[in-house]
């Protein structure tokens, strides 16, 4: 690759850290003398930071020279991952091992396309105090036929994002904790241009936050089996009612209901919007763009209902395809990529929290960073993905076609009564999982 | 606009009242007429240069100004998002393979096009209007659906990866076009004066490059801005079939540029100034062309 970067002091100090950590550990790495000569191409998530975008890149090609295999990293958009893999697979171009989301894997480990890496998963699981138990459920849930699919990397979810500049002038020195509390609170500081709650209603995926909220209130996508939808509920309609009652008070900022997937950070960023819920890429963004909203933004988790807190987490994996023509060295490099002195830089430049239990002892979760520890608490108190519900495929393809954030504008848009928006959901959600059965 | 001019009067000494009245309302409606026309045409200009003029002023702005500030002129003037686009990103060179890919391609899709289109123009075999109309068809074929198809053909042809693979692919689009759009041009140049150039010793492609080409010069330059836009511009494929970063081009490396749920709009912004600008030096250049191309047809019926 012929990418140049800006190498900024804290990306040196990180990658320094890191080639440091990583030489200081090479004497206990086994390197097979099988691998020499062999060629691994490798498709890496690109991220926001490009710190830690070049991070794994130099450390991917550094194993690489180490291990005499000839490397070939290319960092791809993970906005296009879907089409790039969708191509990929049906030329037969996969990349010997590339990073994906927990939703993407769902769907191709059931196509049976990954090397299963149990082995792998329990070594390096061992080796770091074992998986945090939600990352663990995941992983053992996206199976494929013949093992489990990934190796996590790192997790995200959606933070509460506040204006605690503004929020605190007006007597809200705590984060809300319960969603009436978030309105509350919302409503109290909402003087437009500046309105309270930039919470997308839209059919993007910050839109199916309302996924959370709605099951924080008891509702659910289906029951236990899994395979019957069960969204017409009492428990669907409290959700509704306060949905309905947020907007009713106007604190949602203007367009919410046809956001795209930027649409809370450009709002949050333009200081239109007093809460947002967010990975932490607008926190990282104001850093930069903005040090007074910067200064002005505190991080909290996302608030709870009568359920309890429902805060799922978002999983990073790297996979290996079956069509790997190096599949020994993907083995290698994965195993070589967790170590604690990588993983320690790629956290410090990256929004993505532990996924082992003794990562949070890292440097990068010292507390020293707002960030790092809002997703510290996530990873620890944050649930598995689809929590309560049953997370599978069916459940993956009902969130893609964001059929509650739909039925919310069935409520606000088109001023439809609640059951008649409920019996909507309710149908084509099944229509949906039917097709799984 | 053509309003009749008042006739000069026949008795210019003799003062005539309501002939006068007559002219002034005359001139007055042609007054009015014109105003009217201009303010429209000032409305419809500003509508068309409003997103170019905020493209241009975004790119000299800094992040927070273009968030919080969304002024009609920047109030720090900045070429940081040139130079984070210029020196970080290195746009120039998903600007050259652009350059690249669209001139292969226009120059091979005008000369393709043109042997294709005479041929179904001018020569007599079977099967020859289904071949036009199915060259039609290849080009409404939307993109979408052709992508993972035109991704394995690539792959078989280890062309995959490769701006010339991008060449090849925009080729199946440009080339049916070109073809369907000269067809009419081409229909529209007599055959006797080919014929008459044979006589006088031209060949079949001597007439052609020698008659029919100049002839056709705002159908030739229409298919040219057509063509070389649509590969400018692509995205679609460009971004399944390009992985190395040394091999994308303008539209995907400013792609690359949004990660995550993050909109860097300044140097976006920036990017889109800079790759704007070959286009619109294209199009000023060929305006000539495209308008005597419109004129020409309308008279020709």
């Amino acid at each position: 690759m012929t990418t140049r970067y800006r190498l900024t002091r804290r990306a040196l100090l990180a990658g320094t850290a890191a080639g440091v950590g990583l030489g200081l550990a090479r004497p206990g790495i086994a390197q097979p003398a099988a691998l020499r000569g062999t060629t691994l191409t490798y498709w890496g998530g690109l991220i926001f930071s490009d710190a830690a975008n070049k991070l794994l890149v130099d450390t991917i090609n550094r194993w690489g020279q180490a291990n005499g295999v000839r490397t070939d990293v290319v960092m791809i958009n993970q906005n296009e991952t879907v089409q790039k893999v969708s191509a990929a697979v049906a030329s037969n171009t996969m990349p010997d091992a590339f990073d994906l989301n927990l939703d993407l894997l769902i769907v191709l480990a059931r196509q049976n396309l990954f090397a299963p890496v149990d082995d792998l998963y329990e070594k390096i699981g061992r080796a770091q105090g074992g998986w945090l138990p939600a990352i663990d459920g995941a992983t053992t849930t996206a199976r494929g036929p013949e093992g489990r699919a990934g190796v996590p990397f790192g997790a995200s979810g959606n933070m509460l994002l506040r204006r605690d500049d503004v929020l605190a002038k007006a007597g809200f020195a705590n984060p809300p904790t319960t969603w009436q509390e978030l309105v509350t609170q919302a409503a109290a500081v909402n003087k437009p241009p500046l309105f309270g709650l930039g919470l997308a209603l839209s059919n993007v995926g910050d839109g199916n936050v309302q996924v959370s909220a709605l099951q924080s209130f008891g509702g659910r996508i289906a029951d236990d089996t899994g395979r019957t939808v069960a969204i017409k509920s009492e428990a669907t309609r409290e959700y509704l009612r306060w949905v309905k009652d947020a907007w009713d008070r106007k604190i949602f900022p203007p367009g919410v209901s046809t956001w795209d997937g930027a649409g809370d950070n450009n709002s949050y960023l333009a200081g239109q919007s007093a809460f947002i819920a967010n990975t932490g890429s607008v926190g990282i963004a104001a850093k930069t763009q903005d040090p007074e909203l910067f200064a002005g933004t505190k991080y909290s988790s996302l608030p709870g209902g009568p359920k309890g807190v429902v805060s799922p987490l978002t999983i990073q994996y790297r996979a290996i395809p079956k069509a790997s023509k190096n599949v020994a060295g993907a083995r290698e490099l994965i195993e070589h990529l967790s170590q604690p002195a990588f993983m320690n830089a790629y956290f410090e430049n990256a929004i993505y929290g532990p996924v082992l239990a003794d990562q949070p002892k890292l440097k990068a979760f010292d507390g020293s960073s707002a960030i790092l520890s809002g997703l510290l608490d996530l990873a620890r108190r944050g649930t598995a993905p689809g929590a309560p519900d049953v997370y599978n495929v069916a459940y993956a393809d009902a969130w893609n076609n964001f059929v509650i954030p739909k039925m919310v504008q069935r409520v606000v848009i088109d001023n439809w009564d609640f059951d008649r928006a409920m019996d909507d959901a309710q149908r084509s959600t099944q229509a949906i999982y039917d097709k799984y059965r | 606009m053509t309003v009749a001019r008042p006739r000069p009067h026949p008795h210019p000494a003799a003062p005539d009242r309501p002939t006068a009245d007559v002219f002034w309302t005359i001139r007055r409606r042609e007054i009015l007429g014109k105003t009217i026309t201009y303010l429209l045409l000032t409305i419809a200009v500003l509508l068309i240069l409003f997103p170019i003029y905020w493209m241009v002023i975004t790119s000299f702005k800094l992040p927070r100004e273009i968030f919080r500030v969304p002024s009609l002129w920047p109030q720090v003037f900045t070429w940081n998002n040139y130079k984070i686009l210029l020196e970080q990103k290195d746009f120039l060179i998903p600007m050259r393979n652009s350059l690249i890919v669209a001139s292969t391609v226009t120059v091979t899709s005008l000369l393709v096009s043109s042997l294709a289109a005479y041929s179904i123009v001018r020569f007599r075999y079977p099967g020859r209007t289904l071949v036009g109309r199915l060259i039609l068809f290849a080009y409404l074929t939307p993109t979408s659906l052709l992508f993972i198809p035109l991704s394995i053909l690539m792959a078989r042809l280890q062309l995959g990866n490769s701006i010339f693979g991008l060449v090849v692919v925009y080729l199946t689009f440009s080339i049916p076009l070109g073809t369907w759009l000269l067809q009419g041009y081409f229909r529209a140049v007599p055959r006797e004066l080919e014929e008459q150039g044979m006589i006088d010793g031209l060949s079949r492609l001597g007439a052609l490059f020698r008659i029919v080409l100049p002839l056709s010069a705002p159908g030739l330059a229409a298919v040219a801005i057509f063509t070389f836009t649509g590969a400018w511009n692509e995205l679609l494929l460009a971004l399944v079939l390009v992985t190395s970063e040394s091999q994308r081009t303008a539209p995907l490396a400013l792609n690359y540029l949004i990660t995550s749920d993050v909109l860097p709009w300044g140097p976006l912004m920036a990017g889109a100034v800079i790759s704007s600008f070959p286009l619109m030096v294209l199009y000023f250049v060929a305006q000539r062309f495209m308008v005597t191309d419109l004129t020409a047809g309308s008279v020709k019926g």
